[in-house]
């Protein structure tokens, strides 16, 4: 659905994306992580059609985003910072969404309208708080039937339960239209909830990008137990991070699970746990190496 | 594959109008209240008002009430406001990501937003000027053109203005700083021409007027609209204004309308191609456009310390006489040092950042040093020939001298003469320039020469000069001053232009020789003048008569109305200079009197000054060498004694004006 080939994009001397690549299956709920100034909304600027980039191609289905009106009528935005019009309220930016997209469904729309009853239409959207301002973005965004929806840091202000009623409008639109979603988040445990795709952006590049699963699998958290001192490791094990405790040694390595217990067992161990990783925890090994300070990430 | 993008977007347009209608609002009321409302009001009384009695039709009433209407003014206020509103989103970062994210393109963007503002901004003309046309028409006006070509020139205006307000808003990422740019880019020109006129008015020989004769030009269009572009109305009333006697009108600069519609077009599509090309990142810059960033940074210290150079140069010759040249190398470092410093100080606007000392910066700051060097260079070197600059005599509607009198030449002759003795003064320029060193204390005056030119030009030279009577004065200056001296002394050159055109056909109507008498009733000096009541019309007018005559003689002979090149003005400092005023009255009804003050300083074509005259005052500076007249004055009883004529010296010696003891007692 996204196809985004070597782009390149500069401000001033400052490279906010490095020849990056990305890609999104269709139907996809796609999770783009990253540290603060990763790229991430840069990027997405450049899928709104916002920015245009340096070099390199941005596509949607197989087409340049950039000034294409009809190709952005089949998707839709909530940024992180939404707008709204002075003094409209959720009726009139619901004409102005029903007038720019053509496949906006105004049944739809009072059918959501339902599932927010704290909402009154009638009300400037401006001087709702921020998280009914973000439902009313969702209500439009979702009425407006998308083939693909682009959201920064979509729940931000939202409550818990508010959240999840937001994620199942969205996961039914998924599942019953083959909805496409990027969405870009800090809340990563969130994302491991919702997202079958992940990439992880730093410094204007995407450093991996896999499916949920192939990512789980890619890193694997040993604790073992030996009766004297840890033997070496066999070389085809790459070590990401290394914690002893005593005579417990917890690894991170690399690559899938079984691999690595097979070689870990070959060395006899006294005692050995394959442990999962959550998101959270690959995100922050993955990027370890890049350099990152661990402490700027904010769960 | 890229889609095709439309030019109007109907969603938007109705976002537009629901943001700005209330602009629109306002803007037609206050022009109801100016046009049809203060129309109403005005010819609510017209069979028997004041102007019925002097005879205005209501087709008069109508010319001069648009004659008088504001028309480029509103229309720049207007033009900012709306478009301003319309596009506010360019200067708000969630705005303008969030709309050019919508699914609408920005030739969609530009051309509604356009339309919406030209609605917004056209249609309460539009309205106006059909209520106005019914209310005239009810009320029996016709002419009614004159209605629809005033919002003719507003919507022409309003557009104009427009296009720049657009390109002012494409030209930066701040809505502060595109609503100043838009006030610059309207001045501009203005601005410019002021900044070089100020700089020769400080540095170049005889530019000190500089300032004075500005003639607006079609690059200023908000001052250029409304003198040029116009309903005009010309109700001529009979000589005591009490009764109109005729009535012209006429619809003025149709044909500088149709430029500037052609360049609204041109400033519009322009201003979309910034805004196809603009990167969206730049919202919140100082300058959006990367090609405006070294104009804006070079043009700004260009103009700036151009000024501010001659202002230092100018400043420290107020403490010490400086020589031409040592004025204009003062000039030129000032400028480059305040240039170079005002060139970073705009970098650091521009880049947000005091690390603005790099290589590029160093390449455009050299630019502009040369540029400000070449110019003040070539202003030193008159290079394009303004210090020297005499026009051609094909090219002048008049020509004019200035000392204590105006004259002002329209004879082709005369104005040869005056061209060749301008030319013969410039020859020898370098003491000419210097005079405030090489004589610094001898006695100075300034006098001008103007051109009128016949397409509206003003030219105008103001130099200084000494006394050329003074022993110390070289030959060489006495050679290129005297011949102008000798020219505006010539007697009937004094009789054609010091008491005017109809000096030998009006009669005096009017005369009055002052004399001070000290009084003893109310201790202190009394002004007395014989106004001789007791003589008809006609017997006084001969009287005046014969003692004008005699002041003609005074002026043939070289004794009245005599110019120098020194610093009094006539009196206070001459010693025969007498204290005793005199003045009278020419009156030609037939002729009408051609005031040559008026037109050297260019009031003639003011309102006021521009219905015929036919009498004039004239005050004449009498001296004790000026026998024929003090004699007939005497002969005709206009004073007893020869004790009543006294000089400046001997009113202040009897007075105690010279510090000494007065000979009568004051009345404290």
């Amino acid at each position: 659905m996204i196809e985004v080939n070597n782009v390149t994009k500069k401000f001033g001397d400052f490279v906010a994306l490095d020849d990056l690549n990305m890609n999104v299956p269709k139907g996809a709920i796609y999770g783009l992580v990253g540290p603060n100034g990763a790229g991430k909304s840069t990027i997405i600027r450049h899928l709104c059609g916002v920015y245009k980039q340096d070099a390199g191609q941005v596509l949607i289905d197989g087409q340049s985003v950039y000034e294409n009106e009809a190709l952005k009528q089949r998707y839709t935005i909530i940024p992180d910072d939404i707008f709204y019009f002075t003094q409209a309220n959720t009726l009139d930016m619901m004409k102005f969404y029903k007038n720019m997209y053509p496949r906006f469904d105004e049944t739809l729309f009072k059918k959501i309208m339902d599932c927010f009853p704290a909402i009154n239409p009638k009300k400037m959207v401006r001087t709702l708080s921020k998280g009914m301002q973000k439902q009313v973005a969702f209500m439009l965004s979702i009425a407006a039937r998308p083939e693909l929806m682009i959201l920064d840091e979509p729940v931000d202000g939202l409550d818990p339960v508010m959240r999840r009623q937001i994620w199942s409008l969205i996961m039914s639109d998924v599942a019953e239209n083959g909805l496409t979603v990027l969405v870009s988040s800090h809340n990563l445990r969130e994302l491991e909830d919702v997202c079958d795709h992940v990439g992880i952006m730093n410094n204007g590049k995407i450093l991996i990008e896999r499916s949920l699963d192939e990512l789980q699998t890619s890193i694997t958290k040993v604790q073992i137990a030996f009766e004297g001192e840890m033997p070496a490791l066999p070389p085809e094990i790459k070590v990401l991070k290394k914690i002893t405790n005593g005579r417990v040694h917890t690894l991170i390595v690399k690559g899938e699970p079984r691999a690595a217990e097979h070689a870990i067992g070959q060395m006899n161990p006294l005692l050995m746990d394959i442990l999962p990783l959550t998101l959270e925890e690959i995100f922050i090994y993955e990027l370890g190496g890049e350099n990152y300070a661990v402490k700027d990430i904010i769960f | 594959m890229q889609s095709k993008t439309s030019f109007f977007n109907m969603a938007l347009f109705k976002k537009n109008i629901s943001r700005t209608w209330i602009a629109g609002l306002l803007y037609f009321i206050l022009l109801m209240l100016m046009l049809p409302v203060s129309f109403i009001i005005n010819t609510a009384h017209s069979e028997d008002d004041w102007m019925a009695e002097m005879g205005y039709t209501m087709e008069m009433r109508l010319y001069e009430h648009m004659a008088y209407q504001p028309t480029a003014s509103i229309a720049i206020v207007v033009a900012i406001v709306v478009t301003g509103v319309t596009f506010w989103y360019l200067f708000n970062r969630r705005d303008n990501y969030m709309m050019h994210a919508f699914p609408v393109g920005r030739k969609s963007l530009y051309f509604t937003g356009l339309l919406s503002s030209f609605v917004v901004a056209i249609v309460p003309v539009l309205l106006v000027s059909i209520f106005l046309t019914i209310a005239a028409a009810i009320s029996g006006a016709s002419g009614l053109g004159c209605i629809w070509y005033w919002a003719l020139i507003v919507i022409v205006s309003t557009c104009l203005f427009m296009s720049v307000a657009m390109f002012s808003l494409m030209t930066t990422g701040q809505i502060v700083t595109a609503i100043i740019f838009y006030f610059i880019f309207n001045f501009l020109y203005i601005l410019m021409e002021i900044a070089f006129r100020i700089t020769a008015s400080l540095l170049m020989f005889g530019m000190s007027a500089a300032l004075n004769g500005i003639n607006y030009k079609i690059w200023t269009p908000i001052f250029f609209i409304g003198n040029k572009i116009k309903v005009i109305s010309n109700v001529q009333t009979d000589e005591m204004g009490n009764r109109v006697i005729g009535f012209t009108h006429e619809f003025i600069g149709g044909k500088y309308l149709a430029i500037y519609a052609v360049a609204a077009v041109v400033i519009f599509l322009v201003s979309y191609l910034m805004y196809s090309r603009k990167k969206l990142e730049t919202v919140l810059d100082f300058i959006a456009v990367p090609f405006m960033k070294p104009i804006f940074s070079v043009g700004m210290s260009f103009f700036i310390s151009m000024v501010a150079g001659a202002y230092v140069a100018g400043m420290i010759e107020a403490v010490k006489p400086l020589r031409y040249n040592a004025r204009y190398a003062i000039a030129i470092v000032s400028a480059i040092i305040i240039g170079i410093i005002i060139y970073y100080a705009t970098q650091m606007l521009i880049e947000k950042t005091l690390r603005v000392f790099r290589l590029k910066n160093l390449v455009h700051a050299c630019i502009y040093s040369l540029a400000a060097l070449v110019v003040l260079l070539g202003m030193r070197f008159d290079v394009v020939k303004i210090e020297n600059k005499i026009p051609n005599a094909k090219d002048i509607a008049w020509a004019g001298i200035s000392d204590h009198y105006e004259m002002v030449f329209t004879n082709p002759d005369e104005i040869e003469q005056v061209r060749k003795l301008h030319q013969n003064f410039l020859e020898d320029k370098k003491e000419l320039r210097d005079v405030s060193v090489i004589y610094p204390d001898t006695d100075s005056t300034r006098y001008s020469i103007r051109y009128k030119l016949k397409n509206g030009d003003i030219i105008i030279r103001d130099y200084t000069v000494v006394d050329t009577e003074a022993p110390e004065v070289s030959p060489e200056y006495v050679a290129a001053t005297q011949p102008i001296l000798d020219f505006i002394n010539e007697p009937s050159r004094i009789k054609e232009h010091v008491i005017g055109n109809t000096w030998n056909t009006g009669e005096i109507t009017q005369m009055t020789f002052s004399v001070y008498k000290y009084n003893d009733n109310i201790l202190d000096y009394e002004y007395q003048a014989n106004s001789f009541d007791e003589l008809s019309t006609n017997e006084k007018k001969e009287k005046y008569g014969r003692v004008y005559k005699a002041l003609l003689k005074d002026v043939d002979e070289g004794k009245v109305f005599v110019q120098k090149f020194n610093g009094h003005d006539g009196y206070e400092y001459d010693e025969e200079a007498l204290y005793n005023d005199f003045d009278f009255t020419i009156t030609d009804k037939e002729h009408p009197y051609f005031s040559d003050t008026e037109h050297f300083w260019d009031y003639a074509d003011d309102y006021f000054n521009s219905y015929p005259r036919y009498e004039q005052n004239i005050t004449v500076s009498l001296n004790k060498n000026c026998d024929n007249t003090l004699k007939a004055l005497k002969d005709e009883g206009f004073y007893e004694s020869d004790d009543d004529i006294l000089t400046y010296e001997e009113y202040d010696s009897q007075t105690g004006g010279d510090g000494g003891e007065p000979i009568h007692l004051y009345n404290d």
